[in-house]
């Protein structure tokens, strides 16, 4: 998963965000909403965030910030449904797989031009794939581990030959790293190239003053005639959420790409703002350290699970804007089972699961946060009050952020807080992860998870082509899962956006991705 | 007068162990840092395998001693190194930085004396009177209110109500810098004056009272000439010393500021290359705030060295 960057702000700018939350609610006016007007072209939208991108370079690239860039100036042969279930092609028109499953030949859309005015043939589209099958240790490259090779057809054909049958072998193209750049990076180095990418997107490389701002401009040449209708995007660097908060109303930046939970509703009801709250694959939970007791112990995971008080959780920390968790797949993702039990609040279940356990009078543990982290610091007070009315005692442990991650992989924790957002369409990307304990870096092998029965039908449906027959598999696999209690979800959190009321027709997939094609500004 | 700036080159040569002292804390203190930039790149992706890559790649496993040495080799060059997370030489990032930083600082410096002059010399005029009881009221409610708070009470004021100024950013042209640079400047130089009014209003108050100044007035000179040929010149000389001071203290403390007005000054780069554990800028950016802080020194004595005929810094000069 991506990055999240967001949560580490200081103390003191949390607080006079409250503070002028308070101030401004007061003016309670609903917000105009100039519905379906006509799309205008022109305009320069300007997008405040609090961090910097870090690179272009999409194959090696793990940030967020960095890679939502890369989306609007290159472009991937598919790309996700905009409710984030399926894939749809892109660049590519039409697909065929072999019946023994193994080749998938594509066919190319027509008259795509790169920015720079010259086409996309098949031969650029080949060289992309390859270099981010190259970068298997050092980038996204892994998520190519099925494809055996990509082989030039014609022009405007491509075939590629997987190693085995593979499902999500079209969301995994749709992914950011596989996205299309001009074959031999146009004769420059990959370092130059990516210093000023080239790609098909709506937008193209403009300016960027690192830590200051990024401008890309509108891609003349793009094959949606018409589109994009903004002349520019500006990403300006501004740290501080009270800042964005006031830059925005002051109608100096048009999007806030990360208000605060704590002033969404004040920003809701100030005229002339409009907020966001996109679903998405986010889930937050927390992991079990399984190759220590008492935590190995099922019916000590299930006691935790029953005693803690999800709606409070949501309440508390995303201001009533999310959901309980039920599934370790968010709502987001395809083949959520939305059916799936999970866990609700039941304190005589909790203690009856403790009572059948190895320590039915309770224990002590330790639970490991990331420092600075506003969220992960309430979530841990409101679950270590909440364990200590069944017995356990809970000892929050902060660790900054890349120690916090560093224990987490080296299995040197009880507990850890953490946080899941996908990259791909597909569930698999988090499955294998969480449930494949042969490897080295999941987190199944990190937490000591392993269910062999669970690992089978994961691989199962990993080769399963058709959808009502892998959705059934996902289905057995997230009950199973809940089941063995192997991490504590806790709750799905949305995207939050704001933005002015000038700007139209804006959205974020699931995934996270920015749509700008469609966007246009009213006067 | 070129004499008395003989103590120049020896201050020069005084500032190679203070800077060399500081390369070696900042190195030492940072890698004692816990966290690791290779996790900070691969973010929630690391695995100890490409962990382990990545540390190779970067030269993170080499031993501290080496890396060190590597660092000062580097220096001597005059290269800052390539930054961890950006994967661009450190030297462009501090570059862009330093002159944000700098005018800020200027600017800031140039509001403070428009504030503090008149109002230091307004108040020592008449001790008593009603401006010292302003310049009074001023310095403690100056020093009472948090930088920050000021920051955020100018913004909701003159950026949000009145609209006047932007709220944060830096713009594009050089206009546009001075422009977005007021509030910020604004807000250094109200923290940075209540001491320098103090300062000035009792060291003036000292220049009026002596004899010097009765012979002015008896030679028929008074009022603004008074001030600035005879008052002025000799009651700022403490002041002086003190503006030295807290400019040294100020870069620090842009970084409170250049986060509040979303400023892409030193502080900015040093506060996200601490987060992202990028070492090489952390060195780079705190070896400019070093360098900075000496020359302000070297600068402070030359002023002051120009500003009083009888002090002299320099060796085997006589105080007169």
């Amino acid at each position: 998963m991506r990055r999240t960057r967001g949560a580490t702000l200081v103390g003191f700018v949390a607080a006079t965000a409250m503070l002028l939350a308070g101030c401004s609610s007061a003016a309670s006016t609903p917000n105009s909403t100039s519905a379906s007007s006509k799309p205008v072209a022109g305009g320069d939208l300007v997008v405040a965030r609090p961090f910097d991108a870090i690179s272009m370079n999409k194959t090696l690239v793990n940030d967020s910030p960095s890679l939502w860039i890369t989306e609007q100036i290159m472009e991937p042969l598919f790309t996700s449904t905009d409710d984030g279930k399926s894939v749809k092609p892109l660049l590519a028109s039409s697909y065929k797989v072999s019946a023994d499953k193994l080749t998938y030949t594509i066919n190319l859309r027509k008259g795509v031009k790169f920015s720079d005015g010259t086409p996309m043939t098949a031969k650029d589209v080949k060289f992309s794939i390859d270099e981010d099958t190259k970068t298997a240790t050092t980038g996204w490259g892994y998520i190519n581990a099925a494809i055996d090779q990509v082989a030039v057809v014609d022009d405007s054909t491509v075939q590629i030959k997987l190693k085995y049958a593979w499902a999500p072998i079209l969301a995994d193209l749709a992914l950011f790293s596989n996205a299309i750049i001009p074959d031999n990076y146009q004769g420059k180095t990959a370092a130059d190239f990516y210093a000023a990418p080239v790609g098909t997107g709506p937008f193209k490389w403009d300016t960027w003053q690192k830590g200051q701002y990024l401008k890309l401009a509108k891609n003349a040449n793009y094959w949606q005639a018409g589109k994009p209708y903004l002349n520019s995007v500006t990403w300006t660097v501004v740290p501080d959420a009270n800042t964005r908060k006031l830059q925005l109303q002051g109608g100096q930046i048009d999007i806030d790409q990360q208000p605060d939970w704590s002033s969404f509703a004040s920003l809701k009801s100030t005229p002339g703002l409009k907020t966001y709250a996109f679903p998405s694959t986010q889930m937050d939970y927390m992991e079990f350290n399984q190759k220590i007791k008492p935590l190995d112990d099922v019916h000590v995971r299930r006691a935790i699970s029953y005693a803690i008080d999800r709606p409070a959780l949501v309440k508390a920390v995303l201001f009533g804007n999310g959901s309980p968790a039920n599934s370790s797949l968010a709502p987001g993702v395809p083949f959520y089972d939305k059916t799936v039990a999970g866990y609700t609040f039941d304190l005589k279940k909790a203690k009856a699961e403790l009572a059948k356990s190895s320590v039915p009078n309770g224990f002590t543990t330790t639970l490991l946060i990331k420092s600075g982290d506003a969220n992960q610091g309430a979530v841990s007070q409101i679950v270590q009050s909440e364990l200590a009315a069944i017995g356990i005692t809970l000892t929050i442990r902060q660790l900054d952020p890349t120690s916090n991650k560093k224990a987490r992989i080296a299995s040197n924790f009880d507990m850890a807080s953490a946080t899941w957002t996908m990259d791909i369409p597909d569930p698999d990307e988090w499955m294998s992860y969480a449930l494949n304990p042969g490897n080295s870096g999941s987190l199944a092998s990190a937490m000591g998870y392993n269910n062999p029965a669970i690992a089978a039908l994961n691989k199962q449906a990993q080769g399963e082509v058709d959808p009502a027959k892998r959705a059934a598999d996902y289905s057995k696999i997230q009950t199973m899962q809940n089941n063995d209690a192997p991490i504590l979800t806790l709750y799905y959190s949305p995207y939050a956006y704001a933005s002015t009321d000038k700007v139209q027709a804006f959205a974020v997939t699931p995934l996270g991705n920015s749509n700008f094609l469609d966007v246009y500004k009213t006067k | 007068m070129l004499r008395r700036m003989q103590f120049i080159p020896g201050r020069l040569i005084q500032t190679i162990p203070v800077v060399f002292g500081v390369t070696l804390v900042v190195f030492f203190l940072g890698h004692l840092l816990p966290g690791d930039p290779a996790i900070a790149i691969l973010g929630e992706h690391a695995t100890p395998a490409r962990v382990a890559a990545l540390r190779e790649q970067l030269g993170l496993n080499l031993p501290l001693g080496v890396q060190y040495g590597q660092f000062l080799l580097h220096i001597l060059q005059g290269n800052l190194g390539q930054s961890l997370t950006y994967q661009v030489p450190v030297a462009s990032l501090v570059l862009q930085a330093v002159p944000v930083t700098l005018s800020l600082l200027l600017f800031a410096l140039i509001i403070s004396l428009a504030i503090s002059i008149p109002l230091a010399g307004l108040a020592a005029a008449k001790p008593g009177g009603a401006w010292d009881y302003v310049a009074r009221g001023y310095t403690l409610l100056g020093q009472g209110m948090p930088q920050f708070w000021v920051g955020i009470m100018l913004l909701l004021l003159l950026a949000v109500g009145l609209r006047v100024f932007p709220v944060g950013g830096y713009g594009i042209t050089p206009l546009d810098h001075i422009y977005y640079l007021c509030l910020p400047a604004l807000t250094m130089g109200i923290a940075m004056s209540p001491t320098i009014v103090r300062s000035l209003r009792s060291s003036t108050i000292d220049v009026l009272g002596s004899e010097y100044i009765a012979t002015a007035r008896s030679k028929g000179s008074s009022g603004t000439a008074l001030f600035r040929q005879h008052v002025l010149r000799n009651a700022v000389i403490p002041t002086v010393s003190i503006i030295g001071v807290h400019l040294g203290y100020l870069v620090g403390g842009s970084i409170v500021i250049e986060k509040v007005f979303a400023i892409p000054g030193l502080g900015s780069l040093m506060l996200n290359a601490i987060f992202s554990r990028d070492f090489p800028t952390i060195q780079a950016v705190s070896l400019m705030v070093a360098l900075f802080v000496v020359a302000v020194g070297i600068l402070t004595d030359i002023i002051y060295t120009l500003l009083n005929p009888r002090i002299n810094l320099s060796e085997g000069g006589e105080a007169v």
